[in-house]
Order: C-alpha cells, then sequence, then structure tokens
C-alpha cells in the first residue's frame, strides 16, 4: 500500500511544492510538512508529501543496527 | 484543396483523386508506385520476409515522432527483425472526417522521409475516411515485404544457452513519452520517444555477425515482453542483470512514481538481439557505430538452461528473483 | 550494488536464525510485493515465516463498495476518478473496467487533487473520486474535499472506503509475533500508536521502509527483539526501523486536518468482516460531498465468489495455494479475489514469483 518516492523539493509556495524525481517535476500538496524549502527531500505519495527525507538507507542501517 | 478532410475525399471521386495526387502521390513519388490497381515488383531473388501492422496512437504527434514516421519504423522494424532489407511497403490510412489537411500532410511528410531513410519504396496505398467519431484523428496500416540477407538464419526459437542478450538502447521512452503527452498524471519531463527505423544497424550487424540467433522488435509490451516470450519459444531459461538495462533518468522518475517496470514500457526503436557470448562484444561495437539511434547498446544479460521459460535476476542479498511476467494492461499503482 | 556494513550485518542474522520458528507478518501490501522482488523471502531460513497482511486497500475493499462505483457511473452519470488498482477489481457483477467498456466514464488520476482540478474545469459535470486507502492516503481525499469546499465547487464528491490500521492490528493479534508495521502509514501515525498497542496489548512490531536494506535491518531486529521476548527479558516491542522518514510524533497536521472532516466510522474489511471503529467517514455536515448521499446510492450488499479464500489468506491462516481456485480459475488476468487482483495481494505475488522459486 501507498507506493512513495522520494524526491527533491525544487519549490515552494503557499503549501504546494514542485518536486524533481530524477528529472520529472510534477506540483504536489505540501502543506502537511512544515518550513519545508528548496533542496529538501521529501517522500511524496499520492500527490502530497507525507514526510521529510532525513537520510538515506545505509546511515539508517547503520544506526538500526548500532541501536540492536 | 481543403483545409480538412471531408466524406468526398473518400468517394472515390475528384476530390479523392487530388488527395491521392496532390499529397501521396507527390511525397511517395518512386518509379514503383502505382496508378493502377496494384504495385507490378520484381521478387528478390532469394527469401522474402513479409509482415504487417496496425498504428493507432493518440495523441498523433508526440515528441520524437508521429504516426506517420511510427508506422514505416514498425514494418521496417520488423522485417529487419529477420534479417530483412526491406524493401516495398504498402499502407492504408483510416482518417476521421474532419481531420486538418496540414496535419495529414505532415504526417505523410514523415512516411517519406522515414522511408527514403531506410531505402523503402513505398509503392501502394489507399485512403478511406470515415465519419466523425468513428475513428480517432487517423488509423495506419502499412505491409512490408524484405529481402532476407543470405547470412540471416534468425527465430524467436533460436536462442541458445551462452547467448548474450543485447538491448540496443534505454528501454521504454516511447511510452514514457506518450504517457506524458496524454497529461493525465500532472507530470512534467523531457522526455523524446525512441521510435526509429533500425534497418541499418542490423544490417551492419549481420553483415559481420552472421551467427546472431533472435532480434526481436520491443514494441508495447516492453523489452520484458520479448524476453519473455523468446523465453518460452526457445524452451529456455535468461538471466537478466538488471542494474546493466539502460534505462534514462525520467523514465525512472515517472515509473517510479506511478509504480510500473520500465522493462514493460512500450519502445519503439529498441531491438532485442540474442547473440553467442564470444561476440557480444564485438555486437554492442557494431551496433554503437552503425547509427545514431543504436549508440547506447548494451549487453543486459544471458541464456541459460536454468528455470525454462522464466527471467531470473540476482538481487543484492546474493539471492535470485524473476521479472514478474507480463501481465496486460499497464496501471498505475498508488495506494 | 553491494549492501552497507550495517545492511550485511542485518543479512547475516536472519540468514543464520535457527532457534524457535518467529511468524512475522507484512501488514503492507507493498512490503509484500518488495520482499518477493529483492529476493528477500528467498533468503529466510526455515525458521523464520512469513505471513502477508491486509495491509492493501484494495484487497480489504468490499465487493459492494466496487457495486457502488459501478452504479454511481453506469446509473448516476458520475464521472468517476479512481487510483488505477481499484480499476480491475471484481464486484458482484462488474469490474470498473467492465463499466467503462460499456460507456461508463472511469478515469485514473495520481491524485485526489487532479479530480478536484478536472471537476473545477467541467462545472457542467458530476466528479466523484474513489477515496480509498489508509492513514497515508487519506489526507490527500480529505484536502481536495476542503478546496472544493473553499473553491465552491459544486460537482465535486467522495465516495469514502477510507481504513485505519490500529483496529486491525487488535482483530489480527495473535496471528503473528512480531508485525512489519507499513512505513508510509506510519510517516502520519508516528510511533505512539506502536507503543501503545505494545503496552496495553502486547502486540510487537518493528516500522520499516522498503529498500532491501531497510527490510532485512528490520527483520534482524524482529529476531534480537523476539528472542528477548521469549528470554522474559522484556513483553513486547515497538521499533522504528525507518528513522530517515518516520518520527515518533508522525504528523500531527495531518491528523488534525483529517479529524475535521471525518469521524471513525465501523466498517468491513474483505475478508476480516466488520472492524469497529476502524473505517474513516465524512461528518454529517458534510454529507453533501458523500456521494452515498448525494446520489441516495440503496445499501449494497455485495456478493464475494463463494471459492474464493481471500480472506483466511488475508488473516495469516491459509496460504493462498492452499486456496482451491488459486492458479486455476483465479489469475492475475482472471483474478476472482481482490488479493490476486491487486498487484500488491499476496496470491498475486506467490503467483508472479513464489511457484517458479518454488516458495512456501
Amino acid at each position: 500500500m501507498c507506493v512513495g518516492i522520494k524526491a527533491r523539493v525544487s519549490d515552494v509556495e503557499n503549501g504546494m511544492a514542485v518536486i524533481d524525481n530524477s528529472g520529472v517535476r510534477r506540483k504536489i500538496s505540501s502543506e502537511l510538512i512544515e518550513d519545508l524549502a528548496p533542496g529538501d527531500y521529501v517522500m511524496v505519495h499520492a500527490g502530497i508529501a507525507i514526510a521529510r527525507v532525513t537520510g538515506d538507507d545505509s546511515e539508517e542501517a547503520s544506526e538500526v543496527m548500532e541501536a540492536l | 484543396m481543403n483545409d480538412k478532410i471531408t466524406l468526398a475525399h473518400g468517394a472515390g471521386g475528384k476530390q479523392t483523386s487530388e488527395l491521392i495526387g496532390g499529397l501521396f502521390k507527390k511525397y511517395f513519388d518512386n518509379p514503383n508506385l502505382t496508378a493502377d490497381d496494384a504495385a507490378v515488383l520484381t521478387p528478390p531473388a532469394g527469401r522474402m520476409a513479409m509482415s504487417t501492422d496496425g498504428f493507432i496512437v493518440s495523441p498523433a504527434f508526440f515528441p520524437g515522432g508521429n504516426i506517420g514516421k511510427l508506422s514505416i519504423c514498425g514494418t521496417v522494424n520488423d522485417l529487419a527483425c529477420m534479417g530483412a532489407k526491406p524493401l516495398y511497403i504498402s499502407c492504408a490510412c483510416v482518417i476521421e472526417e474532419g481531420f486538418p489537411m496540414d496535419t495529414l500532410e505532415e504526417i505523410v511528410k514523415s512516411m517519406a522521409e522515414t522511408a527514403a531513410k531506410v531505402g523503402v519504396q513505398i509503392v501502394s496505398g489507399d485512403t478511406k475516411v470515415a465519419g466523425k467519431g468513428q475513428v480517432d484523428g487517423i488509423f495506419i496500416t502499412t505491409t512490408g515485404v524484405g529481402e532476407i540477407m543470405p547470412k540471416a538464419e534468425l527465430s524467436g526459437a533460436y536462442a541458445r544457452p551462452g547467448d548474450a542478450i543485447l538491448v540496443t538502447g534505454d528501454v521504454g521512452r516511447h511510452g514514457c513519452t506518450i504517457l506524458l503527452e496524454r497529461d493525465r498524471y500532472g507530470m512534467e519531463a523531457e522526455v523524446t520517444s525512441d521510435c526509429a527505423p533500425l534497418w541499418h544497424p542490423v544490417r551492419d550487424l549481420i553483415q559481420e555477425i552472421p551467427e546472431v540467433h533472435v532480434i526481436r522488435d520491443a514494441t508495447r509490451g516492453g523489452v520484458g515482453t520479448v524476453l519473455y516470450e523468446i523465453a518460452d519459444e526457445s524452451k529456455v531459461g535468461i538471466r537478466l542483470d538488471a542494474e546493466s538495462v539502460p534505462v534514462c533518468d525520467e523514465v525512472r522518475g515517472v515509473t517510479g512514481m506511478l509504480g510500473l517496470e520500465p522493462l514493460y514500457l512500450a519502445c519503439e526503436g529498441r531491438l532485442v538481439i540474442f547473440v553467442p557470448k564470444e561476440k557480444a562484444e564485438d555486437a554492442v561495437r557494431i551496433l554503437r557505430e552503425a547509427s545514431p539511434d543504436t549508440t547506447g547498446a548494451a549487453i543486459i544479460g544471458e541464456v541459460t538452461d536454468h528455470m525454462t521459460g522464466h527471467v531470473v535476476m540476482a538481487t543484492e542479498l546474493g539471492t535470485e528473483t524473476l521479472l514478474p511476467p507480463p501481465s496486460g494492461e499497464l496501471l498505475p499503482r498508488i495506494c | 550494488m553491494a549492501l552497507s556494513k550495517g545492511a550485511a550485518e542485518a543479512a547475516e542474522i536472519v540468514r543464520n536464525y535457527d532457534g524457535p520458528k518467529i511468524r512475522v507478518m507484512e501488514v503492507c501490501g507493498t512490503h509484500t510485493h518488495e520482499i518477493f522482488r529483492l529476493g528477500i523471502r528467498q533468503m529466510l531460513p526455515e525458521s523464520i515465516e512469513l505471513i502477508s497482511g491486509p495491509g492493501c486497500p484494495v484487497c480489504v475493499t468490499p465487493v459492494g463498495y466496487i457495486d457502488e462505483a459501478v452504479m454511481l457511473a453506469l446509473e448516476k452519470g458520475v464521472k468517476i476518478f479512481t487510483f488505477g488498482d481499484l480499476i480491475r477489481v471484481p464486484g458482484t457483477k462488474k469490474s470498473l473496467a467492465d463499466a467503462h467498456s460499456e460507456g461508463a466514464e472511469v478515469q485514473i488520476v495520481y491524485s485526489p487533487m487532479d479530480a478536484l482540478d478536472y471537476a473545477k474545469a467541467h462545472p457542467e459535470e458530476e466528479v466523484c473520486f474513489l477515496s480509498v486507502g489508509f492513514e497515508t492516503t487519506t489526507p490527500g481525499s480529505v484536502i481536495a474535499l476542503r478546496n472544493a469546499i473553499s473553491e465552491k465547487v459544486e460537482n465535486f464528491s467522495l465516495l469514502t472506503a477510507n481504513k485505519i490500521m490500529e483496529p486491525a492490528y487488535l482483530a489480527l493479534k495473535g496471528s503473528a509475533d512480531a508485525f512489519l508495521y507499513p512505513g508510509h502509514v506510519s510517516t502520519m501515525t508516528g510511533m505512539e500508536v506502536y507503543r501503545k498497542i505494545a503496552k496495553e496489548w502486547q502486540i510487537s512490531g518493528v516500522v520499516t521502509g522498503f529498500t532491501t536494506s531497510e527490510i532485512v535491518t528490520a527483520l534482524a531486529t524482529v529476531v534480537r527483539r523476539v528472542e528477548e521476548v521469549r528470554a522474559g527479558e522484556r513483553e513486547s516491542f515497538a521499533e522504528n526501523c525507518y528513522p530517515s522518514v518516520v518520527t515518533e510524533e508522525g504528523s500531527p497536521a495531518a491528523r488534525k486536518l483529517v479529524d475535521k472532516y471525518m469521524e471513525p466510522c465501523d466498517t468491513e474489511w474483505r475478508g476480516l468482516g466488520i472492524i469497529p471503529g476502524s473505517g474513516m467517514k465524512l461528518r454529517d455536515e458534510f454529507s453533501k460531498y458523500d456521494a452515498r448521499v448525494r446520489f441516495q446510492l440503496p445499501k449494497v450488499q455485495g456478493k464475494a465468489s463463494p471459492a474464493c479464500r481471500c480472506g483466511e489468506v488475508l488473516r495469516g491462516l491459509i496460504r493462498p495455494m492452499d486456496c482451491k481456485i488459486y492458479g486455476n480459475a483465479c489469475t492475475p488476468e482472471h483474478p476472482v479475489g481482490a488479493c490476486m487482483v491487486s498487484s500488491e495481494g499476496a496470491c498475486s505475488a506467490y503467483y508472479k514469483y513464489g511457484d517458479t522459486l518454488k516458495l512456501k
């Protein structure tokens, strides 16, 4: 469920953002994420930004494994 | 001539002759183009290949081509896949009443240009006009005959374990271009269709490497469908190296957002080629040099005798997975 | 691509686990699909069993919902906008694809906002968006609805079948030793819900993302934590193995927004029956935008094929191949049950990958 794609924010205005995913641009709603700025990465699902992406999965793996 | 196609253009009278004379004959002009009921041609000395294909595409114009170019490329490539030099093409156009004349002219011009590039003659044609709403703009059917190169022995059943598998360029661009042009999903990207006639690269390849076993045109089902077809027809297994499949960024982006697989997006200028492994590097070099349309040629996998009928991939974990078999219409996956 | 050090370490823990059997339910359909595609299931030892859960909106949407959508399209002249996922799901008699071939207007969109844009541009047409999905997807529908209200778009409505996951975890308690919680649903809920059910109901699980690295680190975490539970060192656990995307608090903004326009209701999950408080419907004051009210739809009781055992598959009681029609009468080309029609459904995933790879 909930296909998400990580994309770079290229523009933000009035709760809407333009995201760029490998050269593909789309206007999405970004109102759920506070203080979003161009250059940030977000997770996009069905035309809305559902979360800010703060790292990649290899950093994450070392973090999780360390905690274990 | 009127600026729009009317039913009278298809009625067989004066306006029909005007359309044929003023447009089709003007662009298709060649010594074998018939004014009679059928073209009279000299058959080639050796074996002959013949193929027919119908083209409907919405929109009819897209970045990288239009339905006219597509209708020639499609048949030329089908012939090329059998190692056949395209000689003659016939075409039938079904045009919707009210279709703009200048748009039709552009389509016909593209057909002529593409045919000239390949050196194939359009020798016979037919025009019908259908009432408003009965067709979507224009449908074109082309039939081609070609002379098979004496050295060529090609069939979808000839793949053998030990063959390397090549594609002639990055996959899925035509399908992606059409998807974006239809503008259903609000996405923008600069992608052009891969639509191209590929006879010359095939000729150069077979000239140097007659041992090529299979060539197949990846059209609406994409490269993935071709791989499954060949695995089935040749009763072999296919090991695909997913990371070496060329996919341009934009195609990756669109397919990622819509939950689609690039290997199942349509191509209109990409061949999948099976050649003995020891000839694979040479084949890539020849293809890359042969034409600007095949500079992206790459080796994407090999034929095995393991898991017959399937396309298998190695994963990051060192396990095996499958390319999911083709399954009908591509539907975006969201929720 | 090589695995990072952390992921490789995690993969070793999972691969080498040979203790008492651990049953893990991946709740999310995308996890089901990715676990096959990425070759993760293929590396599991016999002592780790993965069960595919009910986390695919298409799979759990009851037959009657499709019947309602088909009725709107064919009998009420409404133009239907939907995610592509729902198009081929069989209703009692027809799917939306069947309705389309009979002339109904059915259009696939990427976002509910696209349906609203169409409604704005075509005020003479009635536009209905099929609002399905879990916590992740619901805010998009609500944003479209809120904009429709504020921009006075009068020809837009929602046919809701939105669901929330928490009651489903309770209903599935005991089906597995741990859940792999859905990564994107968790962006909305945050971790609190998982901590709560761990404490109150001893339901354990870990949140994870969708890459090989994320899924194997989550499985390694499950292995270690289940060992601890079994050794009596802890009662239950709730861990976040997707911290690059999921935060502790989730999205309060999304929860507040949804709460303003929708309220919980009892709802039917295909195969699981009615789960109290697991659905979301529009609040009464917005009933004008509720397609059921707007078009006076009669109560529809959909009938699933009696041979289909999707329900038991969704609860992890049987494997897809234990169903008699699996692979015969029911295939991805001619799906009978929703778990076969959805590319994320357990039956479809087994059919595409499992049989050939001879996976259990």
